[in-house]
Parts: structure tokens; sequence; C-alpha cells
């Protein structure tokens, strides 16, 4: 995948997902005029026309809405936002060091897995799916009270723990070759189509597939022919 | 400002990506109606539904308003207890009345965390806030 192809592809994909998260926001007849200008913003960076200007403006109202909510609204969904506004603003704003943003986009796309892994890799919770056990018991992620029932399958979600850990731990291995960087992003994107189901995290699914062109990209990048 | 600005912008740029590395306690949030001097009983302000089908599911992969108000609800609570008190409470009281609309002269909110402890599930009320009238948290 060529630079600027990346580059346009994940404009694109970050225009439609803030606009959906933004079209949320507005439906609830919260902050209008924030919003309606974020959504405005997303329209213009999908035109394709001087992103230069647009990507700033849109970072300008990331900062704000940080202000605004005093952090981030869906947590980690809004911190992967920001960094990929943020590379793509880099990237046009300073030429030079274009490949350098988009490069640390991807590399925090891979770290986005692995440390998730390892830190659960190096609880005892996770390792003996209690960790799982309790998410579905007592937390407030399950999107409906019928799910807590799979807190009574331990050894299911004892294996579910290690799949997660597993594939969240190896996932840097996928930079090896394309084909396994396809099919670990394929894993990656059904992990999270599962939690966007299982426990509502939609704007985590859409936010994090706008980092894997970046992703694509850099491993062509660095292993290519 | 600027201080401000940093503290909230350097952790999106720089993120630690620690998910779910402990599932802690759990916080819910319950409010209860105040009018005419009497307090009326406490309810979960977003209760989860009993079932949601798989194509409701996949309708909230693009639309899905509601569920990411209470995603954001519980990252109130949970700073609102490690000390972050004001904003943290305008919020929760705005969006409760949002949900409940005006039904009484007064709302109060707490906060509920469970921990599981000996098999069993523990309810510990660890905050109570000052009871708010409709334009104060609307």
């Amino acid at each position: 995948m060529s630079f600027d192809l990346m580059l346009r592809v994940t404009e694109v994909m970050l225009a439609l997902t803030l606009l959906q998260s933004s079209l949320e926001h507005l439906s609830l007849g919260r902050d209008r005029l924030l919003f309606g200008v974020r959504i405005w913003l997303c329209l213009w960076l999908l035109s394709g026309l001087a992103p230069e200007i647009c990507l700033p403006l849109l970072w300008l109202t990331s900062v704000i809405l940080l202000h605004r909510f005093n952090g981030p609204y869906n947590g980690g969904a809004d911190k992967m936002g920001m960094l990929v506004t943020t590379s793509l603003m880099v990237a046009h704003l300073l030429p030079q060091w274009a490949d350098l943003a988009m490069a640390y986009l991807a590399v925090q796309l891979v770290l986005s897995y692995f440390v998730s892994g390892y830190v659960k890799l190096m609880n005892p919770e996770w390792r003996s799916g209690q960790a799982l056990v309790d998410v579905y018991r007592f937390s407030v992620y399950p999107v409906s009270e019928s799910l807590r029932s799979y807190a009574g399958r331990p050894k299911l979600l004892q294996a579910m723990s290690w799949a997660v850990i597993g594939f969240e731990v190896v996932f840097p291995l996928t930079l090896l070759h394309p084909i396994t960087l396809w099919l670990g992003l394929l894993v990656a994107a059904t992990f999270h189509l599962a939690n966007a189901m299982l426990f509502g995290l939609n704007r985590f699914f859409w936010i994090w597939l706008c980092a894997y062109p970046s992703l694509i990209w850099f491993q062509d990048r660095l292993l290519g022919s | 400002m600027l201080r401000k600005t940093l503290s909230l912008l350097l952790p999106t740029i720089f993120p630690s990506w620690r998910f779910f590395k402990t599932v802690g306690p759990s916080p819910r949030i319950e409010y209860r109606l105040i009018g005419k001097g009497q307090k009326g009983d406490w309810h979960e302000s977003h209760p989860l539904p009993e079932h949601v089908s798989f194509l409701r599911m996949l309708r909230r992969m693009v639309w899905n308003p509601a569920r990411n108000t209470q995603l954001y609800m519980v990252s109130l609570a949970e700073r609102l207890v490690s000390g972050i008190h004001e904003h943290s409470e305008a919020e929760l009281n705005r969006l409760i009345w949002e949900r409940i609309g005006k039904q009484a002269a007064k709302m109060q909110f707490r906060l509920v965390f469970l921990v599981p402890e000996d098999g069993a599930i523990t309810a510990t009320v660890v905050y109570e806030s000052t009871p708010v009238a409709a334009e104060v948290g609307a």
C-alpha cells in the first residue's frame, strides 16, 4: 500500500467514524454547536479538500471535547481517535515527518494489543479465567442481564481468556509477513466485533479499524521488497 | 489552562493501553426523587435490559448513544470516587435528570460499588450526592 493511499484511506475511515459518534451525541441534544462543527469538519475531511487545514480544526475540537468531558468520553476509543487525528495532522503539516507520524500510529496499534495482552498474562486472575468470570458476573460491561449466565461457564471463559491473551501477546509477530498481518488484523477485528456486540463497545471497533491501514503500510515499508 | 490541556492531551498521545488489567469494584449509579420533604426509593439510573437480540446488537454497531452514555457515566463514577469531584457530580446530575425527566423537585444519586467477597457479591455505598433541583443538574 502506497503512503498516499494509506493516508487517504485513514482520513476517510476517521471521518466516517467521528461522524458516527458526533451524530450519536447530536441525537441526544447535547453540545449541539460543538458536535455540529465536528460533523461539518468530518464532511470536509471526506471531501479530501485541504486536509492540512481541516485536520488541525478537527484536532482542536477533540481537545475542546477533552476539556468538555474532563477526559475521554469513551476511554480508549477517544484516545485512539485522538492518536489517529494527531498522526494525520502531523503527516500533513510536517511532510518531512509524515512517515514517522504514521509509523508512530502503527507502532501504537501494535502496542495496544501487546501491552494489553502482557498485563493480562502477568495477572493470575486472567490466567485462571477468574477475571473474565468477574466481567460477566458483576461488571457493568455485559449489554444484558442474560449474558451474565456466561459467568457460570468458567472453563469456557478460561479458554477465552487464554485465546485473548495469546492473540494479543503474539500480535507483533504477525508483522513478519503480509499474509500473517492480514490474518492477525482479521482476528483483531473479530475480537473488537465481539467486544462491541457483547459489551456495547462499538466505538472501539470502528476507531481501531482506522489505524489498520497505517500498520499495513508500515509492515510493507519495513519488510516489503 | 495549558497545564490542564497537557494533562488531558498527553495520555491520548502517549497512551498506556492497559485494558482490563484487573477487574476491580464495579460501580452502579442509583438515584432517588425528593419532593415535599419525602424521599423516594433508590432506583438504578441505567439498568441493563434483560435480553438484547442479535439483530439489536448488530444495529448498535452503528447506533449506540444510550449505551455510550452509560459507559461515560461509569467513567464519571470512577473519577468521582478517585477525587475528581465537581465535574463528575455535575455531569452525573445532568445525565440522570436527562434520563428520568423532571418528576420531582429534587434528585439525589449515590454510587454503589459491587465487590466479590468470599464467593458472593457485596454492595457498598461509597458516595451520596447532595440533592439538587432539576435546573442545577439539567
